[in-house]
């Protein structure tokens, strides 16, 4: 996102220097071969993003399966010869289809990544500004880090026997199904571990790095005026991790929002009540018909709408968590 | 307010198999109200000493003393004392009185209006009470210093400690905050123990010093005692600006002797070096007087070879004639005295004026005596 916005205020100040540009004379000779070529670059960057982008709006309007046939690719449907292919039903059909996953989704996603983050925060604290010895330190982050390394699919066997066999959700939480909501919600609970277990070891090893730049000085500062260890934490470390939460939160959430496999072992059924958006979506405009494409493209988008959402409002202090 | 005593702290530090003693068996006490200056080379150990008592490093061996109670093991937030650090240590997020209120809200139960009626003080008292609501980036560097000193004054600790608060300030800055750090300190009455590698803070600012060299106490006395009375060599040539000369000879029956020096001492002064064969001659550069006079005793002929003028004085490098070694003599005369370099003169080396170290243990023999009885009365311990 930093990436666009720079061109982008250069090419303001730029701009500007063109309105000027005629008392001052070496205003154009400034523009030379290389950064002609760094802008020609940076455009083409632009739209190789930009295409895929378009192509799935554009294809989302029209009706299916004339309008896709019948028009030009890459071109919206808004020509009056076109205009017949424009339709915004698939949205709505989409929308009705995707809304109770998104809803779904939302349950575990939004709790799973706060409490990674912050259980990642935490840790990352003790083994960094905590006074403990250095070599026990060692070993234990050592684990945290091989838990990034495993794989998914590693897990995903004794996942589900852990789930059905060990723990089982759906008994010990009785009480909650006997108020009147339906079990297949227990796979939400089982979403909302397993993202956290997952999700601790990459948060940690994130704020490590960043808790590892602090002001040593500044945290000893804090301890001798009187704090303690977690108050430490919840005045001075906690306010000041703010760009990294950004990076945290939002890295966390895409994860888990567009996570596949888990969804797939813990919930399985897309006609389940707690399905999340990526199960409904992988079977949505897939019929014996053949493939509704404009119907794919408005699912999409639609699902990826909460993680679009979540990059802007934490874009700017993302820049700067990814900058530290 | 409080007495601190360290009572043989020592340190060790745990490199792989190696261990490094970073403080060495150090007692100082520090009486009520005392200004301490600590100061040393760097890596001699006197912030490591500052940080147990802060209790930031755990203590080896040894005690620290805290008006009779031993602290070794009490959490650095319980010992109510304030640290001053290098690098101000401000907290970026929080506003100037935040800071300053930070450690009165963790330490104490204290009311929230009695805690800025306090910052408010302490705030005037550092000339910041128009900067209250800013944030620490937004403050220049001296800004920053006061602050960081108003945060330690608000909590009215037992014991003040700095590490070197003044060292990243410029040269201005630093002398006028050395005079109003000093004027606090005074009003306040607290207990200070300051590290600084410089010996003008040293000099200027401390009731006493301690100075020490490899992490081994060397000398703790008044400013002026140090100065004239150091007990070994390392303190004769830390202290002082510029520093001491210092000339390796040999004792001969009461004659100092080197290639092509002779440098005989009176009866009384031989009497203290009998029996060492290998000596140091010490002379603080401003006692050299630098002549136009035949050499004689005390005296030997010499060459300008660089001047430095600053101004108020010269100093002035003499290479002596009848040495083949490039080995300069220090003396620093009057800025209004014009010499040029390449002048032949006499250096003069007063014999009331000079040091005698042991050649192997650098330990003071003799050392120079002082008209003023005064001065020379004043003895620590």
């Amino acid at each position: 996102m930093s990436d666009t916005s720079t061109p982008a205020t250069d090419g303001e100040l730029d701009g500007s220097d063109d309105a000027r540009a005629a008392d001052r004379p070496g205003a154009l000779e400034r523009i030379d071969a290389s950064r002609v070529a760094l802008y020609g670059f940076l455009i083409g960057l632009l739209a190789v993003y930009m295409v895929p982008i378009e192509s799935g709006l554009v294809t989302s309007i029209k009706t299916s399966p004339t309008g896709v046939s019948e028009t030009l690719p890459y071109m919206p449907p808004l020509l009056p010869e076109t205009l017949q292919f424009f339709t915004t039903e698939k949205w709505q059909t989409a929308f009705d289809a995707l809304s109770r996953g998104l809803v779904s989704s939302a349950l575990y996603a939004v709790p799973a990544t706060i409490i990674s983050a912050f259980a990642g925060s935490l840790a990352a604290y003790g083994l960094t500004q905590a006074t403990w010895k250095e070599r026990y330190k060692a070993p234990i982050l050592a684990l945290f880090v091989a838990g990034i390394f495993i794989p998914l699919q590693a897990v995903l066997v004794p996942l589900s026997q852990f789930w059905s066999n060990i723990v089982n959700v759906a008994d010990l939480l009785g009480f909650v199904w006997a108020l009147g909501i339906n079990d297949d919600y227990a796979g939400i609970v089982e979403m909302i571990v397993t993202h956290v277990a997952y999700g601790i070891p990459i948060c940690t090893v994130l704020f490590r790095s960043y808790y590892k730049n602090m002001s040593e000085e500044m945290i000893e500062s804090a301890r001798l005026d009187g704090a303690t260890m977690r108050g430490v934490y919840r005045r001075i470390v906690l306010p000041l991790s703010t760009p990294m939460f950004a990076v945290v939160l939002i890295y966390q959430f895409t994860q888990i929002w567009n996570d596949l496999l888990f969804a797939l072992i813990l919930i399985s059924s897309s006609a389940s009540p707690a399905a999340p958006v990526v199960l409904i979506l992988a079977g949505l405009g897939q019929s014996m018909e053949g493939q509704d494409f404009p119907l794919r493209m408005a699912g999409a988008f639609i699902a990826a709408l909460p993680t679009l959402a979540v990059y802007v409002a934490f874009g700017e202090e993302f820049a700067e968590g990814v900058a530290s | 307010m409080a007495q601190l005593e360290l009572d043989d702290l020592t340190k060790v530090f745990q490199d792989g198999k190696d261990e490094i003693v970073a403080v060495d068996g150090v007692s100082i006490d520090i009486p009520d109200g005392e200004f301490l200056v600590v100061v040393g080379p760097s890596g001699c150990g006197k912030s490591t000493t500052l940080r147990m008592v802060a209790g930031l490093e755990t203590v080896t061996s040894g005690q620290i003393r805290l008006d009779d109670h031993v602290i070794n093991d009490v959490k650095p937030q319980d010992r109510d004392i304030a640290m001053v650090f290098q690098s101000y240590a401000l907290y970026p997020h929080m506003t100037v009185h935040d800071n300053m209120a930070f450690g009165l809200e963790e330490s104490t139960d204290m009311p929230d209006s009695e805690i800025a009626e306090r910052v408010e003080e302490a705030a005037t008292m550092m000339g910041i009470d128009n900067l209250l609501d800013r944030k620490p980036g937004e403050l220049s560097g001296g800004q920053q210093q006061r602050v960081a000193l108003g945060r330690a004054i608000v909590r009215d600790p037992e014991v003040f400690l700095m590490d070197e608060p003044l060292s990243n300030l410029d040269a201005k800055l630093r002398s006028q905050m050395r005079t109003e750090l000093q004027r606090i300190q005074e009003d306040l009455g607290v207990t200070t123990m300051y590290v600084t590698h410089d010996q003008t803070e040293a000099m200027t600012m401390g009731d006493r010093i301690a100075i020490l060299d490899g992490g081994v106490l060397q000398q703790v006395a008044t400013p002026l005692e140090c100065y004239h009375e150091p007990n070994n060599q390392f303190v004769a040539g830390f202290i002082g600006e510029p520093s001491m000369n210092f000339l390796d000879v040999d004792n001969e029956n009461g004659t100092l002797v080197r290639e092509g020096f002779e440098y005989p001492l009176a009866p009384e002064i031989a009497d203290r070096v009998a029996g060492r064969d290998e000596v140091v001659l010490g002379i603080r550069p401003g006692a050299v007087e630098v002549e136009h006079t035949s050499a004689g005793d005390h005296r030997f002929d010499a060459t300008v070879d660089v001047v430095e003028p600053m101004g108020d004085e010269n100093t002035v490098y003499l290479l002596f004639d009848a040495w083949s070694d490039d080995n300069a003599l220090v003396a620093t005369v009057s800025g209004m005295r014009q010499i040029e370099s390449g002048e032949s003169v006499v250096a003069h080396i007063p014999e009331d004026a000079i040091h005698i170290f042991d050649g192997e243990t650098g330990e003071a023999l003799h050392n120079r005596t002082l008209v003023d009885e005064e001065v020379a009365d004043v003895t620590g311990d």
